[in-house]
């Protein structure tokens, strides 16, 4: 799996326009198009603390500040504390007897800070009260955000009311039987209503800060005393608390755990998701993972010849089917230029610059019209909104080098996990084209390819090339609900391999 | 230059035969020394003592700065206090050391660089400026932060007390040759 | 009802002051941001750390924000970004391009309703409830004065100059490398660390001395400061004293902080002088060393005995400190703005967005004649 780590040098591109290799790429079954993490729609699914692997509630993560409530940070190291037992006496000597008390401490492993270094009594529960540092402005600017608050609502109340008189001024009801809003009132038994509405409820504006024309000045020490570098903080450890930002040693607090999230990603061209976790945060498995490494064929170099430029080379590349289904490759040209047929349909011109490749495309019918009845139920749709898609880029890659298109296809036989265990050999019968394929065994296939660098290459440049990649692919979802025959498609990928660098004559 | 070794054990430490002990080398009581460390003493004598943790793949070399080597006749001997951690896989060349420091794995102390008591080295860590490094000082980080700690840090009893009854069931104990003073 | 508030999901959105250096993001009606990080993402290329204005084009900016806010709220915020409401807060002198990227990424890609597009100087004065002020921005790139008059920001006697972090950063490297050899290519993370732990503005008259050929006073003690576990350099007493002087020092147009500030007084009306310099605000991350208020203080009182601002007639100066720490004031403005109905009723929503696909923005004249 050299290329999981390795670089990546066969990529595939995404409907979006990106190259990405395979193992980042989705494939969205109801689209039967290409997606990658760049144009899915990123939602969240549910928070976890890393450490303690609990799993919390949005709503409680909220309140909590997206924090864990009982997990720390080291302040000077950012790796998780861990609590520590320290058993304390009785104070009371009548009672040394008796069993000593447990007492709790936090202390970092790593950089061995511990919450004794800045004098945080040790505590008596293991989740432990541990003292938070309150904002000591927090009061002012509390009163502050609420009389904004009220100044805002009032002027937007005003602001109705004036809209509603006019309104009443057009068409009253009191005007056409001649009664009064005033004789009403008085009818009614209510005061009359003199003030104005503004006036009579009108929120205090907030005092005003005082400004000083006394400023601190620099402490004489520090022209004389030296400097422990040992006792100040560092930008990264004051920015980790942003609301404090300790200068020195003595203010470092514990701080809560970041959470992390799950997230699950969803077409947003049909809605449906490509790849949602398992809720558990210890459960490394998905409830729906459509990638591409199991649909799609991979393709890994398997050698080529020297390139020279001018020059023919032999590329020798091995096709794997992932499916449980065979499938039929062929191969066409690569054009850059065209409009791929299947997703442009409905957008007419080519995206040239970059303003226009952020045209919106009119967002059709949610659910594609051949897999209609199949979709996800309306209701859970209907919550939200419908995605906008942006229309795809320009793939960004320079080829120089050409690759002569086989004009023959050839087929994949399914995967078969029993076939690994298979020594009686293959018992294939498949007429092959002796010039493409060189040897092929289950699921695999070596494909023999020749490849040509530009004229013009200078010595030691990358080469690159691209050709179109044709694949049956088939479609279980229908064949499992309707007992139907699966449905096929035929697929089209882009697909690039950069095949290392030129080199001189021998 | 590598004379004969002359290794002298206190009782109650405990040193693998297999660790490689070259030079002459004094191990303190209590002391665990374990089957792959090696201990050189190249420039002078290395006194070791009580109750230190040697571990596994650990290398203290007593060697002296490059500036400093030509001088012959002088013999320093490097004195390794008392209750020091040495974790495994850390090189040492430390000229002196106190008491209660903890090396801690892979990590790398140069030969100008003075170990007080209390001090612990990080993992990975590697210091070679040099300094004097005093009390109670934590060195952490791929930077190599420093920071000053409250105290110095706790013993590894426990594990020692395992160990001591554990490792002569594996290995060849070296039998101490030093009576108690 | 602070806690049934913070229930209610609608309440909270993200507020968001992306920096040159630092990002500061956090949520509204809230008195901190969550989290300061820096303005970085990690280029998948190259796998090296880019900062979002180091950008090339649009495009590539464009790239830049999209994995930037990604990190932000699917590391920090928690929150699908999809239908929700943003606040930016921005400098007023905001390069289009960047605003009208991060429009686009924020519509666009990450389908955000709204977007609340709040000026720095202006709401960095919520916090302190009062209308009228002298605000001096120090941050990375840039040090920008806007005067604001009854919470109006007066744009006409605007002042920049590139008095930042980045350029104490590179005096510092200039200044330590006549010391200590070698230290050209250091980070510049080092280099901050080495400025916000050991460097302070100093005072004035000592400035002086130290800036003469005898200095007729000891310098403060150097600091040996280690890099890494192999090496460490000498920051001299000198150095730490004068890292910060090029904001005061003036440059070849006669310009500095202190002239800044007074030029742009020179462009207000004449009776509202005295109000801006009775309330100078500081904000910025530069401005939270240690003696920076002091001496900006010095050097005004200097600077008004001057001829060229001795028509301005001030008599007192004075600062405002603010309920919080600088770096975030303006971040806390955005909060307190965005925890009001403005949120609701000023921003610009998607759909308006798509309709007229543009950013309302100040210097437009279609919003000018809007206003008349």
């Amino acid at each position: 799996m050299a290329y999981i780590t390795g670089p990546d040098v066969v990529k595939y591109a995404c409907t979006c326009g990106l190259l990405k290799p395979i193992t980042h790429l989705y494939f969205c079954r109801y689209c039967t198009q290409i997606r990658c993490s760049f144009c899915v729609c990123h939602e969240i699914d549910s928070n976890f603390c890393g450490k303690c692997s609990e799993n919390i509630p949005s709503s409680e993560a909220r309140l909590k500040k997206n924090r864990c409530g009982n997990c720390y940070v080291c302040p000077s190291c950012q790796q998780d504390l861990s609590t520590r037992i320290a058993s304390k006496g009785s104070a009371n000597p009548e009672e040394a007897k008796s069993t000593p008390k447990k007492m709790y401490y936090l202390l970092c492993q790593f950089c061995r800070w511990s919450s004794r270094d800045v004098g945080i009594p040790d505590q008596s529960t293991v989740t432990g009260g541990w003292p938070k540092r309150e904002n000591v402005h927090a009061n002012r600017l509390q009163e502050l955000v609420d009389s904004y608050k009220a100044i805002i609502l009032a002027s937007k109340k005003h602001q109705q009311d004036k809209e509603k008189k006019k309104r009443v001024k057009c068409l009253s009801y009191t005007d056409r039987t001649g009664v009064t809003a005033a004789a009403i009132r008085k009818r009614l038994g209510l005061p009359a209503d003199m003030t104005h509405p503004m006036l009579k409820n009108r929120p205090k504006n907030p005092e005003p800060a005082k400004a000083k024309s006394e400023v601190e000045d620099l402490p004489d020490s520090i022209f004389t005393e030296p400097l422990n570098l040992a006792e100040i903080m560092s930008i990264e450890q004051r920015l980790l608390q942003p609301e404090q930002q300790p200068t020195t040693v003595d203010k470092l607090f514990p701080v809560h755990k970041q959470l992390s999230i799950k997230r699950s990603l969803r077409c947003r061209s049909c809605e449906h998701n490509v790849s949602k976790p398992e809720y558990n945060p210890n459960s490394v498995k998905f409830k729906i993972q459509l990638f591409a490494y199991y649909i799609i064929p991979e393709i890994r170099i398997v050698t080529v010849e020297p390139l020279r430029s001018g020059k023919t080379s032999e590329l020798i590349v091995k096709f794997t089917n992932p499916t449980q289904h065979q499938t039929t490759i062929t191969f066409f040209e690569l054009d850059l230029d065209e409009v791929e047929s299947v997703v442009t349909e409905e957008v007419a011109e080519v995206a040239e610059s970059f303003e226009q490749s952020l045209y919106l495309q009119e967002k059709q019918q949610l659910s594609l019209p051949s897999l209609g009845s199949l979709s996800q139920p309306s209701s859970l749709l209907a919550s939200r909104t419908p995605s906008i898609t942006v229309k795809p880029r320009r793939i960004k890659e320079d080829l120089n080098c050409k690759i002569g298109i086989p004009e023959s296809s050839f087929i994949l036989l399914p995967r078969d996990d029993a076939a690994e265990y298979d020594d009686s050999g293959d018992s294939h019968n498949i007429q092959d084209d002796p010039k493409l394929v060189k040897w092929r065994k289950s699921n695999k296939a070596f494909i023999r390819l020749y490849v040509t660098p530009n004229e013009d290459l200078p010595l030691n440049s990358e080469v690159t090339c691209g050709f179109v990649m044709q694949h049956i692919y088939t479609n279980t979802i229908t064949s499992k609900v309707e007992n139907k025959e699966p449905q096929q498609y035929n697929h089209k990928v882009k697909v690039f391999l950069t095949l290392g660098n030129s080199v001189g004559c021998d | 230059m590598m004379s004969r070794n002359n290794i002298k054990i206190f009782p109650g430490a405990m040193v693998c035969e297999e660790s490689k002990l070259r030079g002459d080398i004094t191990i303190g009581s209590g002391t665990i020394v374990h089957p792959s460390a090696v201990i050189i003493a190249e420039a002078g004598p290395i006194i070791i003592g009580d109750w230190c943790l040697i571990e596994e793949q650990v290398k203290i070399v007593h060697r002296l700065p490059f500036d400093q080597q030509s001088n012959e006749n002088s013999q320093p001997v490097l004195i390794i206090g008392s209750n020091n951690v040495f974790e495994v896989d850390c090189i040492v060349e430390a000229p002196k050391i106190g008491n209660n420091n903890v090396f801690e794995s892979k990590c790398f102390v140069g030969n100008k660089v003075t170990i007080s008591n209390g001090c612990t080295i990080g993992a990975g860590c590697k210091i070679t400026d040099e300094q004097i490094l005093p009390e109670n000082v934590i060195i952490f980080g791929v930077n190599c932060q420093m920071r000053e700690g409250l105290d110095r840090p706790g013993p590894q009893t426990l594990q020692m007390e395992t160990l001591s009854k554990m490792l002569p069931n594996y290995h060849h104990i070296k039998k101490p040759n030093m009576k108690k003073e | 009802m602070p806690i049934y508030e913070s229930l209610s999901s609608d309440k909270l959105s993200v507020v968001l002051d992306i920096g040159a250096a630092y990002t500061k993001f956090g949520f509204t009606g809230e008195f901190s941001p969550r989290s300061i990080i820096t303005s970085e993402v990690l280029c998948s290329k190259t796998k090296k750390l880019r900062r979002i204005w180091d950008y090339e084009s649009a495009e590539d900016l464009y790239d830049l924000l999209v994995d930037f806010i990604h990190v932000i709220f699917f590391k920090y915020a928690l929150l699908s970004p999809k239908d929700k409401p943003v606040i930016i807060v921005e400098s007023l002198l905001c390069p289009t391009t960047f605003r009208e990227t991060l429009a686009k990424v924020l519509f666009y890609h990450y389908e955000m309703s709204m977007m609340f597009i709040l000026p720095s100087h202006l709401v960095c004065l919520a916090s302190l409830a009062i209308d009228s002020a002298m605000v001096v921005d120090v941050g990375y790139k840039e040090a920008v004065v806007i005067p604001i008059c009854y919470s109006f920001p007066v744009v006409k006697a605007w002042q920049a100059l590139p008095l930042g972090g980045e350029a104490i950063h590179n005096n510092l490297r200039t200044l330590l490398s006549s010391s200590n050899t070698g230290i050209q290519d250091l980070p510049e993370s080092t280099l901050e660390n080495i400025k916000v732990r050991c460097c302070f503005v100093t005072k004035k008259y000592r400035a002086d001395q130290l800036g003469s050929a005898k200095p007729e006073i000891a310098t403060c003690p150097d600091v040996k400061y280690p890099i890494g576990g192999a090496e460490h350099m000498t920051v001299t007493g000198k150095v730490r004293e004068r890292a910060f002087e090029l904001l005061y020092e003036e440059d070849n147009d006669h310009l500095c902080l202190s002239t800044m500030i007074l030029d742009a007084l020179l462009q207000v009306d004449r009776d509202l002088r005295q109000k801006l310099m009775g309330n100078i605000v500081l904000i910025g991350g530069s401005v939270m060393v240690p003696g920076f208020k002091a001496r900006l203080k010095e050097e005004l009182e200097m600077q008004l005995k001057n001829n060229r601002y001795s028509k301005l007639n001030i008599s007192t100066i004075a600062f405002h400190s603010l309920p919080c720490k600088e770096n975030y004031a303006a971040f806390l403005g955005g909060a307190l703005y965005g925890a009001t109905e403005l949120l609701n009723m000023k921003s610009l929503t998607r759909e308006t967005y798509f309709k007229e696909n543009r950013l309302p923005d100040w210097i437009n004249f279609k919003e000018n004649v809007h206003c008349a």
